[in-house]
């Protein structure tokens, strides 16, 4: 009796206790969960079914097989000091994995360290008898007996970039920044042998270095941004030497040397700054100075024989940009907001202009090579305003003025003037447009926002400078070259957001783009007109506080009707090369669905349940026509045409389900299953067999090369994996 | 062993009371002055928005915004405004409860600038200088369009999540993403801040001053300047390629030869009919179409550094 006497006294006192310190506790317990940072580590593992050779380019899980799934994401905060220490890593059990540490003293210092690799993987297979493949000596398989066994090739690229961060608060308000990356870039690029239509690959080796220092300073009136921006690329292959499988070497001619990008550099200093005059007016500026240069020896200039005696062998390559910006945006009345904005952006190849080919000293068309830098000066004005009408509605309008100034360098080498003798494609040196933009816009709402933009612009140029004549002896300039056509363009826009519901929203999204390019009779070819189209409509919906689902669907339309003057076409009879008098117009158009549809939920407290599912479908429309076919009939081209419709589809379909093990442990099944389908001809010869490069020759006895490219068209795979995640404060 | 029995007694009634009487005498002050629970000076807002009541609210602690010991970080009122009428008036009453000044979701009448301004006044520094002339800005786009203010986890500071935020508005972006020429974006390599600042002014809000420099960042062999520069090539390389994604590689805008004959129309090959070739042939009218097309002899099409004394040596081949 006393002992229970004694059990029942000491109860009370715990219960005592329990109710006075026990809320109190479970309060700090979770009052912490909700505003400590959280961690958590997931370890597991998965396993696809089949190869994604498409699919799977750029994620590290290319081919079929069980890979490991790391995750980590530790986050720890001394809130005495306000340091925090975090590290992150995904996809550690991938090639394609993340990983960054970083030390911060919040508001005073702070330091960082990241690691990434990004792979990219041609999606293709190439069944070739080249040698060398990644080295800068390519021997490329002959004809008969000088034909090379085929091996199978898979290219790709891999690149894998460090990057330091360094912060430090100087004063209140000055804050100093520093990064730094190296990336080194390797592998192995689909490339072309270049005198014919051979396969070939290019090496990567490379490094890029970018450097950045900034001190920001942020007061309350005056903000100020400026610093150093450096970066440098460094190629360890500049030129690759080809030959053909029996070919003699000693002969300069059998050499076939494809140049590779040289190592360049670029400085940068720029100050970027803000003013507020008052607390409704704002002035900024911005100025930048990039000193680019590429100076490195030209590899081909050392072979002797190759070059034209006296050319440099360096570029002495120099590129200078200047950008000064200014603007002002200002609350001018209570309704009424106004910004303008100025912008000059001076690319100025400073690049010496050499010769490097010269055929005879009248250098007429074709004769003569330079180098050829390239200038562009663009100032840019824009004044935009807008109206705040009644129940949420503002108008804004705004013109914009682009006028683009392009030194070319125009060879005239043999005097004759008004023709550029090197270049093929017509130029003009000033191009100006003009937009004006109108848009009626509601904000301010619950249930219903949107808005309504139209926009119209004007290009239009100065004459044109012709260019050299083609080989077939006729001008080739009769084109409106794309980028400095005369053009107009007009675009709607409407978007409207719905929320009717508290737990329903909809959006919708309407586009649609008009383009009209100039022609003339003296000018007729090139792109005519041009349009898009996009309507989207997405919805969300909360069916009860456990379940939620969103859908979504676009649908999108792009098309272009181009003017082009025929080729020389074969005689199937004669076998000859004939020069008809026709032009071809293409009707081409891309076609895009896309459908997303994704539900999330608890089924129970422990168990969340997830699924999406992605598709995509893009046909490709090639409807080519020749128009006029006088004064002869014109026989059938010796490719085949038209050109067949491209489909392709893509479908995604997830599933998840995340089961809480502990109130700090979760374990996560994941199911994919994904499709790939095309009827994509790019690498097909007519009937759909494989595209097999012919190289030099033109019978089968004397055809070289013989690589085949094997492009998958279907792909079909599973994915199953298991997470065990853990998490904690 | 009743002694001891009566000192057990005693020291267990000691600590009772000497815990039940601070709880009380703290409940009292409590009442008269609450604590702050996550920011400093919060007690005004989480007295009543406790972690019961507004849990989502308290998990702003996760966040950089949390971390009180750097003294610039806010209280509630530097964002939300002191919103004395909602202090005074929420709870009392059958009406509804006035709104904070400054509110950020749709229910709140604070206008963007207003929203905003909360933001930048510690925020309007380094890339953020432009916002105000930014399009973003000019769409009444407010920084809680995009961020997520009270969690730990910002999705749009996250390169898997973010680009999920920038397709709530952009549409045209998402489809193009899911087409197969396209940039590592759902993967999480390359998400739209590698490319974009959505906080500045530059044209099209890209994170350089032209299109070239920003694409230069990652493929900086293509800066040149060449021996022989691709004219389109200098100016813009959106002319020939959409870095959202296309249905043809290398995320072309156009497949050749039709993209090439933007530009090219003279005659012989360079002006051929788009068609697959029979079979196997060395006919470069007959090339421009299948494999890489144009680029299967002009393979060097970005520009070229050859010094070779040939008259096609500028055509990009070599």
């Amino acid at each position: 009796m006393k002992n229970m006497t004694r059990v029942v006294k000491l109860t009370a006192i715990s219960a005592a206790l329990l109710a006075v310190y026990g809320p109190v506790h479970a309060a700090d317990d979770e009052v912490s969960q909700l505003t400590k940072p959280d961690s958590s580590v997931s370890v597991g593992l998965g396993y696809w079914t089949e190869d994604r050779p498409q699919l799977g380019i750029f994620d590290g899980m290319r081919e079929s097989g069980a890979y490991g799934l790391l995750d980590a994401n530790i986050v720890k905060r001394d809130d005495a000091t306000g340091t925090w220490y975090t590290f992150s890593a995904r996809n550690l059990g991938l090639e394609s994995r993340d990983l960054k540490a970083e030390y911060l003293r919040q508001g005073n210092i702070g330091a960082s360290i990241e690691y990434s690799k990004t792979l990219r993987d041609n999606p293709h297979l190439f069944l070739t008898g080249l040698r060398g493949i990644g080295t800068t000596n390519l021997i490329v398989s002959g004809a008969g007996r000088n034909a090379l066994p085929r091996n199978e090739v898979e290219l790709g690229t891999t690149r894998e970039g460090t990057t330091l961060g360094f912060y430090k608060n100087l004063l209140p308000g000055l804050d100093f920044n520093v990064s730094f990356k190296n990336e080194e870039k390797d592998g192995t690029r689909l490339w072309g042998r270049g005198g014919a239509a051979e396969f070939a690959v290019e090496p990567i080796d490379s490094t890029t270095r970018q450097l950045e220092a900034v001190l920001n300073y942020t007061g309350e009136r005056l903000q100020l941004s400026g610093g150093y921006n450096g970066s440098w690329y460094d190629t360890h292959n500049t030129l690759v030497d080809t030959i053909r499988q029996g070919d003699n070497p000693t002969v300069l001619n059998n050499h076939f040397f494809l140049s590779l990008p040289l190592d360049n550099e670029a400085h940068q200093l720029f100050l970027d700054g803000g003013y507020n005059f008052t607390p409704s007016t704002r002035g900024r500026f911005k100025v930048e100075y990039t000193h680019a240069t590429q100076n490195e020896r030209l590899p081909t200039s050392s072979i002797p024989g190759l070059s034209l005696a006296g050319a440099p062998s360096r570029l002495n390559g120099e590129v200078n940009t200047t950008l000064v910006q200014l603007g002002l945006t200002s609350q001018v009345t209570r309704n009424f907001s106004l910004g303008a904005n100025l912008r000059y952006h001076d690319a100025d190849d400073d690049t010496p202009v050499r010769r490097f080919v010269q055929a005879n000293a009248r250098c007429n068309a074709s004769e003569c090579v330079d180098n050829t830098p390239f200038s562009y000066k663009t100032l840019t004005g824009k004044l935009e305003g807008t109206y705040r009408l009644p129940q949420g509605y503002s108008l804004t309008g705004g013109y914009e003025q682009r006028e683009d100034d392009r030194r070319i360098p125009v060879s005239n080498a043999n005097g004759a003037g008004g023709r550029d003798t090197q270049r093929v494609v017509p130029m003009r040196s000033d191009v100006e447009e003009r937009t004006y933009r109108l848009q009626l816009r509601r904000t301010l709402s619950e249930t219903l926002g949107g808005s309504l933009g139209y926009i119209h612009s004007e290009r239009e140029g100065s004459h044109f400078i012709s260019a050299a004549a083609g080989p077939g002896g006729a001008p080739s300039d009769l084109i409106n070259p794309i980028n400095i056509a005369d053009r107009d363009r007009s675009k709607w826009r409407l978007a409207m957001d719905w929320t009717p519901l508290e737990r329903l929203s909809a959006q919708f999204v309407y586009e649609n783009a008009q383009d009209e390019y100039g022609h003339s009779q003296a000018r007729p070819f090139g792109l005519r007109d041009g349009s898009a189209e996009l309507y989207s409509v997405d919805v969300s919906y909360k069916l009860n506080n456990d379940w939620k689902m969103s859908a979504w669907y676009s649908k999108d339309l792009t098309k272009a009707n181009q003017r082009g003057q025929r080729a020389e076409i074969r005689n199937r009879t004669t076998g000859a090369l004939e020069l008809r008098a026709a032009e071809k117009d293409a009707d081409l158009s891309d076609a895009g669905e896309s459908v997303g549809l994704s539900v999330v939920g608890r089924a129970t407290p422990k168990l969340k349940l997830g699924a999406d599912v992605h598709m995509s479908l893009n046909r490709s429309k090639f409807d080519e026509r020749i128009i006029r076919t006088a004064p002869d009939p014109v026989p059938g081209v010796a490719a085949v045409g038209p050109l067949p419709d491209i489909n392709t589809r893509v479908t995604t379909f997830k599933l998840f389900a995340e089961y809480a093990l502990r109130k700090d442990s979760d374990l996560r099944i994941d199911l994919i299953h994904e499709r790939w389908k095309t009827d994509d001809w790019t690498w097909q010869f007519a009937n759909g067999t494989q595209f097999v490069y012919t190289g030099a020759g033109t019978s089968a006895a004397t055809f070289t090369d013989g690589t085949s490219v094997v492009a998958n068209q279907r792909q079909i795979s599973n994915f199953i994996g298991a997470r065990y995640i853990y998490k904690f404060q | 062993m009743k002694l001891l029995g009566k000192a057990l007694r005693v020291c267990a009634f000691a600590v009772l009371a000497g815990s039940i009487l601070p709880a009380l005498t703290a409940n009292a002050a409590e009442k008269e002055a609450p604590k702050d629970i996550v920011l400093t000076g919060d007690a005004k807002c989480t007295s009543c928005h406790d972690e019961n009541d507004s849990p989502e609210a308290l998990r702003i602690g996760k966040t950089k915004h949390g971390a009180v010991a750097d003294k610039r970080t806010p209280g509630c009122t530097n964002c939300h405004g002191e919103s004395e009428k909602h202090v005074k008036e929420a709870g009392r009453g059958s009406g509804p409860t006035p709104p904070v000044d400054v509110g950020f979701t749709k229910k709140n009448a604070a206008s963007s600038q207003e929203r905003n301004a909360a933001c930048l006044s510690c925020h309007q520094g380094s890339k953020r200088i432009g916002w105000q002339s930014s399009t973003h800005a000019n769409q009444d786009v407010s920084c809680s369009s995009c961020h997520k203010i009270h969690d730990g986890k910002d999705p749009v500071r996250d390169k898997a999540d973010q680009a999920e935020v920038c397709y709530e508005c952009h549409k045209e972006q998402r489809a193009q993403v899911s087409r197969p020429s396209r940039h590592p974006i759902p993967e999480g390599k390359v998400n739209c801040s590698s490319c974009h600042n959505v906080h500045g002014d530059n044209p099209k809000a890209l994170a350089k001053s032209s299109v070239n420099a920003t694409c230069y960042s990652c493929h900086m062999e293509k800066r040149g300047p060449f021996v022989h520069n691709h004219q389109p090539v200098t100016e813009d390389c959106a002319i020939c390629h959409n870095p959202h994604g296309t249905v043809i590689e290398n995320l072309l805008k156009a497949r050749p030869p039709f993209l090439c004959q933007e530009c090219h129309s003279h005659t012989s090959h360079p002006s051929q009919s788009a068609g697959l070739p029979a079979g196997r042939t060395g006919s470069t009218t007959e090339l421009g179409t299948v494999g890489r097309g144009c680029l299967n002899c002009h393979t060097n099409i970005h520009g070229s550094n050859s010094t070779q004394n040939s008259a096609t040596v500028n055509r990009f081949r070599r």
